[in-house]
């Protein structure tokens, strides 16, 4: 079995072996990306109109459908009538504090079977019974930690309260997210992206991030493009005018 | 030596692809529609040129510091939990992957696409030991059921009609279907996500390593990278060495150009970065997170002149643009990575023996160097290697004594005058019409494949000499 003080004396020997090479730096990481980050922060937020306005355009061409509701309780009306339009039964969705506002009542009341996922850690045989809910569940609903205009993209970070497989296992996932999230570009993304892994991450953040870029697609069959071969077959993104008040990565 | 050679010649192996009709029309419409995507997705990206240059001075700036990134990648996986594994070989490499699977009472594994487990043949080795390997992108379940390689770098079963999956599915799956790319797609959803529901490990490759943060970053369409790395309660990830970048900022970068040069995407569906085990209040991701690093040949290349190989991503764009693949398809190179880069990465892995014909399968056109996102100057290897294959005497003795005359010849313009005068009265038997088809002897590889011109009844040297003494006159 190969150590890793052989591994590298091997890459160091080959490494003094080169010559002449022209040296080359890669990029500049900020130095305080949370700093920068609350800067950048502040700047997109007098843009946030046309930022939203290229997010709808690209999320759309990628196969998404996006929906724009003024308050909380708009919003689960939004994510009732996609269920409703669907012929859905079974709900899973992040924990209320995690989303900024409670899907699973106004859903229980029109007769869905909504649940919501804990925010904390919990036993075993729990998480198998939550994870069996979710594979059996027609309908995911989460939040979004960030929204890129330029690739109409959504990221979702997993957690206490953020269960991976809600945006993962339905055939159909909604994500709600307001004008806080937005950015315009991958490069800011990556600056995000910067902050998010800078010191020590909260207790509740999980070890699974994900940029999601429409539905779950393939064309690996005669390159025809079929669409949820093993995500959803649709993603929804519903936009909050009037802001969420939750807890932020 | 990491990889066995194929059973039969290249030549045949060729020759088989161009006569097989359904491959050539399957070819000929991916290929096409590959290189139509990339080139809308570049168009609308003027700041991509830009983008690539940058993403090769990242990669160039990673390898004169690999060590250092590679530690640092190190020290945050293991900072998070996770374990890190050394592999010299494939041998090696597969032996760890199966202790983890041992000690772990792992009976079936999910995999999602990654050509690094492919390259350190995983698939046999576990089923071998009694675990059974599930490959989920569709196109590796695709190939998988028909006991296939990948013919494609990410479209692995590029060479399938939907007929031919059909009744693939028909006959190993026991479902009878329509040959609707729809109707099979959802088929394979519902095979696949009771594996998934299963499975006891997750393998999979990775495109990043990020240094800085000890992230594995993977990047799918279909989302089965995602329920890889989230569902079985042990995950395994394959990458080679080359794979680390230093920061989430050179993440967006090689983001930016990726998918573009891939699919045309501007970003692939699911782009995951795995920080590790799973961490306390989640309630899905894996218990236990391995990462096994791969030299396989790499590692020699740092100083050798297959260095620029290890900038390569991946992508596959130098396989869609390349007049030599879009003719013989992938099978027919007959090793893991086909194309031209896979010419130079089968070179890498198994040494310049492997590649004593395949390093002629170009034409040197320069199209894979036009189309490689981080411009990897793919020609100029293959010149080396063909040099490399001559200089050792691997080549055919004939091919190295007409080439050792030729070179004589072309050094000395007499001896050139006198052997084209020579040739012109020995080309007169051969010679139909206006062209030279079959010449025997040494020569006749040579013309199996090639017309020739007859030389000239006079040349331009000829020509030149008397222009030269009227203009004196």
């Amino acid at each position: 079995m190969t150590s890793r003080a052989e591994f590298f004396d091997r890459i160091r020997a080959e490494m003094g072996r080169t010559r002449e090479l022209a040296p080359m730096a890669p990029s500049v990481r900020p130095a305080r990306p949370r700093e920068r980050l609350d800067v950048l922060r502040r700047e997109l937020s007098e843009r946030w109109r046309e930022n939203l306005q290229r997010f709808q355009h690209e999320f759309e061409r990628v196969g998404g459908v996006f929906h724009r509701v003024p308050d909380v309780r708009e919003a689960s009306e939004a994510v009732a009538r996609i269920a409703s339009e669907r012929g859905v039964r079974r709900v899973v969705a992040w924990h209320a504090g995690a989303l900024g506002l409670d899907v699973v009542a106004p859903l229980t009341t029109r007769g869905f079977e909504a649940v919501a996922a804990p925010d904390a850690e919990v036993a075993g045989n729990e998480r198998e019974r939550r994870r069996a809910l979710a594979a059996a569940a027609d309908l995911g609903v989460t939040g979004a930690d960030l929204a890129v205009a330029e690739t109409g993209s959504l990221v979702v970070v997993s957690g206490a309260g953020r269960p991976r497989s809600a945006s993962l296992l339905p055939a159909c996932h909604v994500a709600v997210f307001d004008r806080e999230v937005l950015v315009e570009s991958l490069v800011q993304a990556g600056l995000v992206l910067e902050a998010w892994h800078d010191g020590t991450a909260p207790p509740w953040r999980g070890a699974s991030i994900n940029v999601i870029t429409g539905p779950s697609r393939t064309a690996d069959i005669e390159l025809t493009l079929t669409r949820g071969v093993h995500g959803p077959r649709e993603v929804h993104a519903v936009f909050v005018e009037q802001g969420l008040a939750l807890r932020r990565v | 030596m990491s990889e066995s050679e194929p059973a039969t010649p290249f030549r045949e192996r060729a020759g088989q692809a161009l006569r097989d009709s359904f491959l050539q029309e399957a070819l000929t419409i991916a290929t096409t529609k590959f290189i139509g995507l990339r080139r809308e997705a570049f168009d609308e990206f003027p700041e991509g040129e830009a983008l690539r240059d940058r993403a090769r001075e990242i990669k160039e700036a990673t390898l004169q510091r690999l060590d250092h990134y590679l530690d640092r990648l190190i020290d945050n996986v293991e900072r998070r939990g996770g374990h890190v594994h050394y592999a010299t070989t494939s041998e090696e490499a597969r032996g760890i992957v199966l202790d983890i699977a041992r000690r772990t009472g792992a009976r079936t594994a999910v995999k999602s696409k990654s050509m690094a487990t492919e390259e350190i043949h995983l698939n046999d080795a576990l089923e071998a030991a009694g675990v059974t390997p599930i490959e989920t992108d569709l196109g590796e379940y695709i190939i998988q059921l028909a006991h296939e390689r990948p013919s494609h770098i990410i479209a692995p079963a590029i060479h399938k009609t939907k007929g031919q999956v059909a009744e693939l599915f028909a006959r190993e799956l026991k479902r009878e279907t329509v040959a609707d790319p729809e109707v099979l797609t959802r088929i394979a959803r519902e095979e696949l996500r009771e594996k998934f529901l299963q499975a006891d490990l997750g393998i999979s490759g990775a495109n990043f390593g990020v240094a800085d943060t000890g992230t594995i970053v993977l990047v799918t369409n279909e989302g089965n990278g995602r329920m890889v790395t989230s569902l079985p309660r042990v995950h395994v990830a394959v990458m080679g060495v080359e794979k680390v970048i230093p920061s989430m900022t050179d993440l967006a970068v090689f983001l930016a150009i990726l998918a573009k040069s891939a699919t045309g995407q501007k970003l692939s569906v699911y782009t995951s970065l795995v920080d590790g085990p799973r961490r306390g209040g989640e309630l899905e991701g894996p218990e236990e997170f391995h990462l096994v690093l791969l030299d396989n040949g790499r590692i020699r290349q740092i100083a050798g002149p297959l260095r620029e190989a290890l900038s390569c991503l991946r992508c596959g764009a130098c396989l869609n643009v390349c007049p030599v693949y879009r003719q013989i398809g992938g099978h027919a190179y007959g090793y893991t990575y086909p194309g031209p880069i896979g010419i130079l990465l089968t070179a890498m892995l198994n040494g310049t023996e492997s590649v004593k014909d395949l390093a002629h399968a170009s034409s040197l056109c320069g199209a894979c160097l036009e189309a490689c996102p981080v411009r990897i100057d793919i020609p100029r290897m293959l010149i080396e290697l063909r040099k490399d294959v001559s200089e050792r005497r691997i080549a055919p003795w004939s091919e190295r004594v007409v080439f050792g005359a030729l070179g004589r010849l072309l050094q000395h313009p007499a001896l050139y005058r006198v052997a084209a005068r020579l040739a012109r009265l020995v080309q007169r038997p051969f010679v139909r019409g206006d062209v030279i088809r079959r010449v025997p002897l040494v020569f006749s590889d040579w013309t199996r494949t090639r017309d020739l011109p007859p030389i000239a009844a006079r040349t331009f040297q000829e020509r030149w000499a008397e222009l030269e003494r009227a203009g004196r006159r």
